[in-house]
């Protein structure tokens, strides 16, 4: 536990890290509150589900405080790193990636939902090829999905383009 | 997460494909669904269906999902709204969901479901460490009557098998279910790992979990909870030591709601066909599962029974309102 | 010898070409599972079980002996190499090995987890030959106190992965307790922190954190950063394997982890993620190169954690075969598997079924030496992974860490809190939260609760029970002992430094 580096003392506020640590607070409230309402069960027990949760609850709000107090005199984040901006298009297309398996793995099933995901983070990764990328995300998550069935017997998300293609093969 | 457009492209895709076989008039094929992850009972219970029912030319074919958690809460509500009036799809299920169903007021129950056989179960054993001063359950009685604080007993998670049958005991020898010093463990290995370090004063877990230490003289088996003696069980049941108590952890089969009677009584009949052949026997002889097929009416009842009397002590234990 | 003699009939049992090449089969099995973000061995090892009606008993344990070892030799090159464990076992390799792999020490990092794990395996499956029952004997007497105290010198410990700030560290841990908390609580079956949902009720798998935090998080954050070019994986330097100093600084700590994760792996609540937090931590607090931890990667901190990975796993075999009991999910499937071919694990096996249990023991060390033959050469292949195109390289990851969470539960709310946990990871990455904390919280915090209440419990809330147990009494003297001696030592040094004003 080493302390903290020296402070510019000229850097006011920080906005994003003071926002963290209030974050942080507002998080520990909610756990507060859901602590409080566990029921309480009339079980022998000497130490009730609740103790722990509280306990943790007023942890977790105390060091989001200190964050905040960090915050507000100047923050923690490197410069370095806060100069570096965030690629909101690549973020944008990762995220969305993630978003799409989310939406299609239930109705498409792995294969197609993965195929969307891989196509998509590949693009947020800089690829322009994404005629390139399809096919390869493609062959990755049908061998994947077949492997699971086969060797394992895992139905890892059959959707109904795996069911066709079982059908179709008799397999 | 599942919303009605996905519900009825996956029925209608799943309705398609079922029904070519179906017209052909011969062996369909079937949708398998565990409500738990791969690898525990009831997948090996529902796998082992799948083998014996495409070996014995039941079935052409089967597609086996897993959907985990919660003791098979979260697989239920999908299985029935999923497959509703699909004859050809089959959900595992057993006691545990039972107490699962009542204990986290899972809005979805057995009786929304079709019950279609009780296959398999087991009974649970009181054991105590070798060590032990309690020779017999009396003396056990004796010790929950006289301080039933001080007589911590292992099992498995609150409100599950384990912890049931020892309500069922408390309640019926007198001694309060709160006042009694239940020490749930995750896992088998854990608790049996307390009971052989004599850090509890008795254990209740499924008697597979302890037939290798009772045999090996490690632990003493107080009693079963069995309704008769059963083969290869060297102990009393509880009833005739003299507490009335009988409890199954059993594992049963059960079909989609909204079934039509010709329906229901086809899954009935390929179930029972599967559970009375010989490889089905042979395989459960294997895994020392011991076959309790009941179907129809009867099952029904059962269930009814065991539900009211599930919710009765599960309520006593304070984790049912 | 006795146990000689048998361990020499064992090897005659397994050393058929048959049962040689389902040795290499499970090991190559094992180690392609460990690789894969999320699938464990027992997992595997439950699926397979069927292959037990189909191939005589010997075969079908070398088979799983294989998967066994072979999945804790896998589990730690994605974690090198690419940041993200695929179990939480390997958490702490990522911290060390994959700031090795940055500056160009990826073969080297491997190559000492790879020689670690045989070094620490081998000793580990020696131990379960000659010493298991006087382990066991000690082990069965670690109780609830004691496993409570074994989590008080953890958290001690604990400080060595907090990183650059005490208050940020400690965010992240009660961030993982709070996670670990969700769920129905074990004690009284009441659900906690579960907002209504039925999906939740069995807690949040910490696979997801962990996947979640690592894969999806890197994969965001490099994303984010994706012009920033300061991430960059440097070019391999030096030789591919390690070099002499590397050797030098690797086997102290092979054998520390050796002896703390074999005692940890053979108590029945020991698991493999303990000895590797406290082993992560035993060798920062000894090494000599301290600026390296955190920076340059610190070839300790990869050689212990690794090493102690692998002899808790051979740890948990002493329970299983002396007592027939099972400790952690693979030794419970592996029992079962004993009981599909009608035999008795109870504490008789090993004097009833010599010829297996041998032929057992035999099977993990022929499979600890091919997992080594295996794994070294492909170490030049795995490092080649680097150089795969990052668009393809994050897709794959995410693929997989897709199959690892919701393939295996077909729940959609894992997917959705596996992404969330990854901007959550995005988060303290950019604001420089240490995010090995949240696991370690999220695995200890839930035993420190459950041994705690249940030692009060069982002692029926007689609280001196954490001093009067002989394993909460020691655990708890460690415990003191590592909390007070960091600042004796750095006492002593001062005064000898200023004494001989030579450098330490």
């Amino acid at each position: 536990m080493t302390g903290e580096p020296a402070r510019d003392p000229v850097r006011g506020m920080a906005l994003p890290e003071t926002a963290l640590g209030l974050a942080v607070v507002l998080a520990a409230c909610v756990a507060g509150w859901q602590a409080a309402a566990i029921p309480v069960s009339p079980l022998y027990a000497r130490i009730g589900p609740t103790v722990f949760p509280m306990i943790g609850a007023a942890l977790l709000g105390l060091l989001g405080l200190l964050l905040m107090v960090q915050g507000m005199r100047g923050g923690w984040q490197d410069p370095a790193e806060a100069e570096v901006a965030l690629d909101w298009r690549a973020l944008g297309l990762v995220g969305a990636g993630l978003g799409a398996n989310v939406a299609l793995i239930g109705p498409l099933g792995f294969t197609l939902a993965s195929t969307v995901m891989f196509t998509l983070i590949a693009a947020g990764f800089g690829s322009r090829r994404p005629w390139r990328d399809a096919p390869i995300g493609f062959a990755l998550a049908l061998g994947t999905f077949f492997g699971f069935a086969r060797a394992l017997g895992v139905n890892i998300g059959m959707g109904p383009f795996e069911r066709a293609l079982i059908a179709a093969l008799g397999i | 997460m599942l919303n009605r457009r996905h519900f009825l492209m996956r029925t209608t895709a799943l309705a398609t494909l079922a029904a070519l076989p179906v017209a052909a008039q011969s062996a369909p094929a079937v949708d398998i669904f565990i409500p738990a992850n791969p690898g525990g009972g009831w997948d090996q219970t529902g796998r082992l269906m799948e083998k014996v029912l495409l070996s014995e030319g039941l079935i052409s074919g089967a597609t086996v999902t897993n959907v985990g958690g919660a003791g098979g809460t979260v697989g239920l509500p999908q299985f029935a709204g999923q497959f509703s009036g699909n004859g050809n799809a089959l959900m595992l299920g057993g006691m545990v969901m039972v107490g699962a169903i009542i204990a986290n007021n899972s809005p979805v129950s057995l009786a929304d479901v079709t019950p279609i056989a009780r296959l398999t179960g087991e009974s649970l054993a009181l054991v105590v460490p070798a060590a032990s001063p309690f020779q017999t359950v009396a003396d056990f009685v004796a010790a929950l009557k006289a301080d039933a604080g001080a007589v911590p007993v292992a099992g498995g998670s609150a409100g599950g098998s384990d912890h049931i049958l020892l309500g069922l005991i408390g309640k019926t020898v007198g001694v309060p279910a709160t006042s009694m010093n239940y020490i749930p463990y995750a896992g088998g290995g854990e608790a049996l790992a307390a009971l052989l370090g004599n850090q509890v004063a008795a254990g209740i877990s499924g008697y597979g979990e302890f037939a290798d230490q009772v045999a090996a003289g490690t632990l003493r088996l107080l009693a079963t909870s069995a309704g008769e003696r059963q083969e290869g069980i060297d102990g009393p049941t509880l009833r005739e030591s003299g507490v009335d108590v009988e409890l199954f952890n059993w594992r049963a089969c059960f079909g989609p709601p909204n079934l039509t009677p010709e329906a229901k009584a086809g899954l009935v009949a390929m179930v029972e066909a599967m559970a009375t052949s010989d490889a089905w026997a042979q395989e459960c002889a294997a895994r020392n599962w011991t076959r309790i097929l009941m179907t129809g009416d009867e099952f029904e009842a059962f269930i009814a029974e065991d539900i009211a009397r599930i919710t009765d002590i599960l309520r006593d234990l304070g984790l049912a309102t | 010898m006795d146990a000689l003699a048998l361990l020499a009939h064992g090897f005659s049992v397994a050393l058929t070409p048959a049962n040689l090449m389902w040795c290499l089969l499970g090991c190559t099995l094992g180690t392609m599972i460990g690789v894969l973000p999320g699938i464990g061995p027992a997992l595997t090892i439950a699926l397979l079980l069927p292959i037990t009606f189909q191939v005589p008993p010997e075969a079908s344990f070398i088979l799983f002996a294989g998967i066994y070892y072979g999945a804790m030799y896998g589990g730690s090159t994605t974690s090198i190499l690419l940041n993200t464990p695929g179990e939480s076992a390997t958490v702490v390799t990522a911290l060390e090995g994959n700031r090795m792999a940055r500056s160009g020490r990826a073969g080297a990092a491997l190559a000492t987890s790879a020689i670690g794990s045989f070094i620490a395996g081998t000793i580990g499956t020696l131990g379960v030959a000659f010493v298991a029952p006087y382990v066991v004997a000690v082990a069965l007497r670690v109780d609830a106190a004691g496993y409570f105290a074994l989590m008080v010198l953890c958290f001690v410990m604990v400080s060595a992965v907090l990183g650059s700030s005490a208050t940020r560290g400690l965010t992240s841990l009660a961030l993982g307790l709070m996670i670990g908390m969700v769920g129905i609580d074990v004690q009284t079956g009441q659900p906690r922190f579960t907002f209504g949902e039925v999906a939740l009720l069995d807690g949040i798998d910490v696979l997801i954190v962990a996947v979640g935090l690592f894969a999806v998080g890197e994969t965001l954050h490099m994303a984010a950063r994706r012009y920033a070019g300061r991430d960059e994986v440097l070019p391999l330097s030096g030789s591919l394997y390690m070099t002499r100093a590397e050797w030098r600084r690797s086997w102290k700590p092979w054998l520390r982890g050796t002896a703390i994760g074999f005692p940890i792996g053979a108590m029945p609540a020991g698991g493999a993620e303990i000895p590797t937090f406290l082993s992560y931590a035993t060798e920062r607090r000894l090494s000599r190169h301290p600026e390296e931890f955190g920076t340059t990667g610190a070839i300790e901190g990869v050689a212990g954690p690794e090493a102690a990975n692998n002899a808790s796993a051979a740890g948990v075999m002493v329970p299983l075969l002396t007592l027939g009991l099972p400790t952690s999910a693979t030794a419970a499937i592996l029992l079962s598997a004993f009981q599909s071919y009608g035999l008795n694990p109870g504490p008789l096996l090993m004097q009833t079924e010599p010829d297996l249990v041998w032929g057992l023991i035999a099977s993990l060390l022929i499979a600890n030496v091919a997992l080594v033959f295996l794994n070294l050469p492909m170490i030049g292949l795995w490092v080649r992974l680097l150089r795969v195109p990052a668009p393809l390289l994050y897709g794959g990851i995410l693929v997989f860490a897709t199959v690892g969470t919701y393939g295996i539960s077909r729940s959609p709310l894992d997917l959705v809190l596996l992404y969330a946990m990854g901007v959550i990871g995005l988060l303290m990455r950019r604001f420089d939260f240490p995010t090995a904390p949240v696991i370690i919280g999220a695995i200890l915090g839930p035993i420190a609760e459950v041994q705690f209440r249940r030692a009060l419990m069982i002692s029926n809330g007689d609280w001196t029970v954490f001093v009067t147990s002989g394993a909460s009494a020691l655990f708890l003297m460690l415990a003191l002992v590592a909390f007070v001696a960091p600042t004796l030592i750095g006492m002593w040094r001062r005064r000898k430094v200023a004494g001989t004003s030579r450098d330490g």
